[in-house]
């Protein structure tokens, strides 16, 4: 039986119990809404997740010595290889090397445990500290022995730019190192964590304190996410006894997090659509059994059982599309109201437990769309599958004479 | 003269109820090319079943079917469908247009199942219907159309595809007498102008009246046939 027959057909069917039809197809398209809906959120979520972890002077890969993770220090770092970069694959978007080491910081007023960066400020685009607002100066380069502290800090510390400060470390021989450092400026983080945790300084003047020339990591940039795993590779070769680690890994708990919203939506797919796929079953059921003298009619002039099985299950396709695509405009219309972003500095103090920023930005993605649409077209098979057995059933003589 | 319809001993008994009903016994009956016959009879006396039975919508329990040269006791489901579809054409006591679409739409419906190409189908289903005096309802659905008109645009579905045998189950059932007439003369031009072989299933005197042989049942036998 041609395809085009069996849609008009169809079509024309819809239409026949339009009121039932509409309810149905409303119910469809309200749930695919909301499911869509709810994916632009967890989407954003993995989106706020990733991007918070990575811009965390993590990036998207890092180079690290063995160990470091577990027990960091100076004394697991490493000496830069001459001309590295030249080994970079074309889609890293930047690189930074960094010494970072625990340490103590004091003021008249506080001591608190901290992480001393030293970087260089022109190549921190990669990471959070590129587009942080800064009260005062930012650090000049390399050579710049200032202090560039977060803003929490400053307030728990009781001081400000072009005061001093002063930092206790242990440099490469093991010995406590003791040093005053001016702050040149008060940084400030989306993240409230990173205020507390990160002082940075220029990386050539923390390598003097500390009596080294060594680096402790290299943090890349990918402009292709998709290629994390080819470049970890590619680096890998480059740094033989080095470590090279995504940052699923440096970030366990953000990837985590990542894979179950992931598991989530397919989950709440199956669920909603699942509910909604009993409603088709019943609508279709409904249809067959009125449908059933002119079923036979249809059998009885030489349609074959298999054609009024293809007339089913198309029926139930075209009701799903329907629902599916009007759903998916529906939830697209909702979308474009929100897609700058979702202003949430009132839950700002929970939501960075999360690591998550206080303007949640939903993620619209293409491939959610796919996947609701390939679904659901599943769905609507196996929901048209019982009426059809119905339909087919039917014995021509037995429908006549109802 | 050619057969088109050959049954010989052909019987049918249901076997649903606590107590067999034999709707048919030992039935011999041949239909030829160019005929018109009644098969006349009171309610239940098997007319309608043997008409079934020819049409392959109802298997019998006995005996042997042949349907212009083909067994068709020994078809499968797909190949009796296929046979009815090439070779037989149907006019039910109710019509049984598909109500949406349009009667130009219900008869080339056939010819698409038969897979022809839409110029075609439409040109065979737009003479069928003109034929049949129905060229103005051609884009009426059939709620829009009267009970005689309904039934026409069944027999222009059943003869568009050229069947070899036109089967009619109480065609004049749900019509007047007037309507009744005209559908008489209608089935009577087919038969006598284009040769279409019919075989109907009544009890409606007027319809034997048209037709050319009259074989009466009673009991699931042959009682009479004026052959």
């Amino acid at each position: 039986m041609p395809v085009k027959l069996l849609i008009q057909l169809s079509w024309r069917n819809i239409w026949r119990h339009r009121r039932r039809n509409a309810i149905l197809v409303s119910a469809i398209a309200v749930a695919v809404t909301g499911v869509m809906l709810l994916n632009t959120m967890m989407r954003g979520m993995q989106q706020d997740l990733r991007n918070t972890a990575i811009e965390n002077l993590t990036g998207h890969v890092k180079i690290l010595e063995p160990g470091y993770l577990h027990d960091p220090g100076i004394e697991r770092g490493f000496d830069i290889l001459e001309g590295w970069q030249n080994t970079l694959p074309d889609h890293v978007a930047g690189w930074a090397s960094r010494i970072r080491v625990p340490g103590v910081i004091m003021s008249e007023r506080g001591t608190r445990g901290i992480q001393l960066v030293g970087i260089d400020p022109a190549r921190e685009s990669i990471s959070f500290l590129g587009q942080a607002e800064v009260a005062g100066d930012r650090l000049s380069g390399p050579e710049d022995s200032r202090i560039l502290i977060g803003g929490l800090l400053a307030e728990a510390l009781d001081t400000a730019a072009g005061r001093r400060l002063v930092l206790v470390t242990q440099g490469a021989d093991g010995r406590t190192r003791e040093a005053g450092f001016r702050i040149a400026g008060v940084y400030r983080a989306e993240i409230a964590g990173l205020e507390k945790a990160f002082v940075f300084t220029g990386l050539a003047a923390l390598q003097r304190l500390l009596g080294t020339d060594k680096i402790t990591e290299i943090s890349i940039r990918l402009d292709d996410e998709d290629r994390e795993t080819s470049t970890i590779a590619a680096l890998a070769e480059t740094f033989e006894s080095r470590a090279v680690a995504s940052w699923r890994q440096l970030e366990p708990q953000a990837a985590a997090m990542v894979e179950v919203s992931d598991v989530t939506i397919y989950i709440l797919f199956v669920i909603v659509m699942g509910a909604l796929t009993f409603g088709l079953v019943n609508t279709l059921v409904t249809a067959v059994m009125e449908r059933l003298r002119e079923l036979g009619m249809l059998r009885a002039i030489g349609m074959r059982p298999r054609a009024v099985v293809a007339q089913v299950v198309v029926e139930s396709t075209v009701i799903m599309a329907i629902g599916v695509a009007a759903g998916l405009i529906l939830a697209w219309c909702v979308f474009s109201f929100v897609a700058d972003g979702i202003d949430l500095t009132a839950f700002d103090d929970s939501l960075a437990s999360f690591g998550m920023r206080p303007t949640f930005v939903p993620v619209f993605d293409i491939r959610d769309v796919a996947l609701i649409a390939v679904l659901s077209l599943a769905l609507s098979i196996l929901a048209s599958f019982y009426p059809a057995r119905r339909a087919v059933k039917i014995k021509p003589l037995e429908a006549l004479r109802r | 003269m050619e057969r088109v319809v050959e049954c010989r001993d052909v019987g049918r008994t249901y076997d649903d109820d606590a107590v067999p009903v034999h709707a048919l016994r030992n039935v011999d009956f041949d239909l030829a090319a160019g005929e018109w016959v009644s098969l006349a009879g009171p309610s239940g006396s098997g007319k309608s079943t043997l008409l079934h039975v020819i049409g392959g919508l109802d298997q019998p329990t006995a005996g042997s079917v042949v349907v212009d040269g083909v067994e068709v006791t020994a078809l499968a489901t797909a190949q009796l469908s296929d046979l009815r579809l090439n070779k037989i054409g149907f006019v039910f006591q109710a019509y049984n247009l598909i109500p949406v679409l349009s009667a130009l739409e219900n008869v080339e419906f056939i010819l698409q199942l038969q897979g022809l190409d839409r110029a075609e189908r439409r040109s065979r289903s737009r003479d069928a219907l003109h034929s049949l005096g129905l060229a103005d309802v051609e884009h009426r659905r059939p709620g829009e159309m009267s009970g005689g008109q309904q039934q026409r645009v069944a027999i222009a579905r059943a003869i568009v595809t050229e069947p070899v045998l036109l089967l009619a189950d109480e065609p004049s059932a749900n019509l007047d007498t007037s309507t009744t007439r005209e559908l008489l003369e209608v089935l009577q031009t087919l038969n006598r102008e284009r040769g279409v072989t019919i075989l109907t299933a009544t009890h409606d005197p007027m319809v034997m009246g048209y037709t050319s042989r009259q074989v009466n049942l009673r009991d699931g036998k042959v009682v009479r046939d004026d052959s």
